[in-house]
């Protein structure tokens, strides 16, 4: 059980003294989900009990009151209204009490006025009785009306954060683009390892998991750094490395002072999955891969070499690729850049070129504030 | 009986083994005579052996399993195995290109190999019209992509490396261990082995006429057929008489 849960199990004695909705909604909340009007069959449902209320009140009061009752009534209706509106738009038991003291207030002065009238003493005492009872009938419909709008809005609000949720977990999964063709190969090798007791089994089962785990929480993240997309482009290496053995000879050379630089996420990884997918894996004999890094000033410039079969002859930017060159531009405009060359002694270089600190820096998304979860 | 013989190719070790066993399970009598670790060696292995059935992958270093299937071109019954995501493959599933998807599943195994057991009684032409299999390449052709046909062959001389253009070569051909380049100027040898080289060669103008010799068709001058099984290329003024085997005779034909 949750601490929240055993919360709502305490009896809150200050709801005694002090009765409301609690806690208050922030400006934010409010703005998301409490900025409708009430509904018009809710309008219309609030008339039918306060005139069905009157009607039973008229019954127990003398003809000669009814006059006075019905008069009050309707004067009261304007600045009861007016106080019921104040509490829709912001439901808190401080307005609700001020709401209800100014209710009492009022009425009283109108006591007091009619008083100072002289009236019969019969007469003035129904009076009374009805402004007394009329005072009580606002604070009730005020608490009512506090209770139905802050449950609304908070009903509201738990929606609109489910569906952030879902529509934040479908863009991650699509941006995160698993291919299923690496999946799916992986799993045959480790069907076959499992099969036959190999103990590579074990080896790509936990680079795999790892790998996913480092991937999915990537993308819930509008900018990382270089050190964190990393720790996730070993692990991708890693399954390619137990999968593919000799053909796939690959080192790291990451200057420590471009560890921090700020990256869009996934787009390195993007990159390295092209140099084997591209480079590596349709190249005869294997080939090396290397990712280098260094800093020099205020940019940073990354590489990603591979020595596979190189650029076709009419090299075409992949989906993969136009896409990284918007998010890039996205972040930078155009200070930096992402290039692609053919190396002289076969194979590929991908470059980029990067400032070390993006033009804005985007706020992390609110709907799903869950760090990235670093595999251990 | 006769033998029942059967190629497969994977470039990755692991899924080429599950293959295997799982073929041993449904198929005990399939004889696998022949296992590739890319496109280049499943072709060279097919022509060596002539496998009744070959298993292939699609994407593998050198050429695909679909080039392979192109050049068997009816020789062999032909399945392609593959992982998810080779979604061309989907628009075959009524029966042109038969295939299975990584990991084999047993099932799904039988099911393949019972269709390929009745072509095989019924000694049908293998089910893989030329059209299909283009339709497939240009399907596939974005996620295999293709480097540049190389321009230039180097070969070291001693000391000194030549560049021959390729333009200038008249044939190829095995020789042991090496490749016996011959060009216009002269022969050198080459350690890249044929199989390898006919991945990197424009097939448009080099032609494949035997396991072991590739030549460039502007060279040819004739083909001779001296009886049913043999045949040879008399080249443009150079006295060798270049073999033609029986797979490659087909392209030869007198309109």
């Amino acid at each position: 059980m949750s601490a929240r849960d055993r919360n709502t199990e305490r009896i809150d004695w200050g709801q005694l003294m002090y009765p409301g909705p609690r806690p208050d909604f922030s400006d934010d909340q409010l703005a998301r989900g409490g900025t409708d009007r009430p509904s018009r069959s809710f309008l219309i449902a609030a008339a039918v009990n306060l005139v069905s209320c009157l009607v039973a009140a008229l019954q127990l009061m003398p003809v000669a009151v009814t006059g006075w009752v019905l008069g009050l009534t309707l004067a009261a209706l304007f600045p009861a209204y007016h106080g019921a509106m104040w509490l829709w738009r912001r439901p808190t038991r401080r307005r609700l009490l001020l709401a209800s003291l100014a209710a009492m207030a009022l009425f009283l002065a109108v006591a007091f006025v009619l008083r100072a009238l002289q009236l019969e003493p019969q007469l003035f005492r129904w009076i009374v009785n009805a402004l007394a009872a009329l005072s009580l009938a606002c604070a009730m419909g005020f608490w009512i009306i506090t209770l139905f709008r802050a449950h609304q809005i908070q009903a509201r609000l738990r929606e609109l954060d489910e569906r952030e949720r879902a529509i934040a977990m479908a863009r991650q999964l699509a941006t995160a683009q698993i291919q299923p063709h690496f999946l799916f190969n992986s799993l045959a090798s480790m069907q076959h390892w499992v099969d036959s007791g190999d103990a590579r089994a074990a080896t790509l089962l936990r680079a795999l998991t790892g790998y996913l785990r480092a991937t999915l929480p990537l993308f819930q993240r509008d900018q990382l750094t270089l050190g964190e997309e990393l720790a996730a482009i070993e692990r991708y290496l890693e399954v390619m490395q137990t999968r593919l053995g000799e053909r796939l000879r690959f080192t790291l050379d990451i200057a420590p002072a471009a560890l921090d630089q700020r990256l869009p996420p996934g787009l390195l990884l993007t990159l390295v999955e092209n140099a084997i997918e591209h480079g590596v894996l349709p190249s005869l004999h294997g080939a090396e891969l290397h990712i280098v890094a260094h800093r020099d000033h205020d940019r940073t410039r990354i590489e990603v070499i591979d020595s596979g079969v190189g650029l076709p002859t009419t090299p075409q930017d992949g989906v993969g690729l136009t896409n990284s060159r918007s998010r890039l531009a996205q972040a930078w405009d155009d200070s930096a850049r992402l290039t692609l060359q053919r190396r002289p002694e076969g194979g590929t270089i991908a470059g980029l070129d990067l400032p070390l600190y993006p033009l804005t820096h985007a706020p992390t998304h609110t709907a799903a504030p869950t760090p990235a979860q670093r595999p251990a | 009986m006769s033998r029942l013989t059967a190629l497969i190719a994977d470039d990755e070790e692991a899924p080429r083994a599950q293959l295997r066993a799982a073929l041993r399970r449904c198929w005990p009598e399939l004889e696998i005579v022949a296992e590739a670790v890319n496109g280049v060696d499943a072709w060279d292995a097919f022509l060596e052996h002539e496998p009744a059935v070959c298993l292939l992958d699609i994407r593998m270093p050198g050429l695909s399993g679909i080039e392979v299937a192109e050049r068997i071109a009816g020789r062999a019954q032909v399945v392609f195995v593959t992982a998810f995501g080779d979604h061309a493959l989907a628009a075959f599933d009524a029966g042109a290109v038969d295939y299975v998807l990584k990991p084999v599943d047993d099932e799904r195994l039988a099911q393949a190999i019972t269709r390929l057991r009745q072509r095989l009684d019924q000694r049908a032409t293998p089910p893989l019209p030329d059209a299909a299999l283009q339709g497939l390449l240009a399907r596939l052709a974005a996620q295999v992509q293709r480097p540049a046909p190389v321009d230039v062959i180097q070969a070291s001389l001693g000391k000194e490396v030549r560049l021959i253009r390729v333009a200038s070569i008249v044939y190829f051909e095995s020789d042991a261990r090496y490749t016996r380049v011959v060009h216009e100027d002269g022969e050198a040898l080459i350690r890249t082995p044929l199989k390898e080289l006919l991945a990197q060669l424009d097939p448009q103008r080099f032609w494949q006429v035997h396991r072991s010799v590739i030549v460039n068709h502007h060279h040819i001058a004739a083909a001779v057929r001296i009886d049913e099984g043999t045949m040879h290329l008399v080249l443009h003024g150079r006295p060798e008489k270049l073999p033609v085997s029986r797979h490659f005779q087909g392209r030869f034909k007198g309109q």
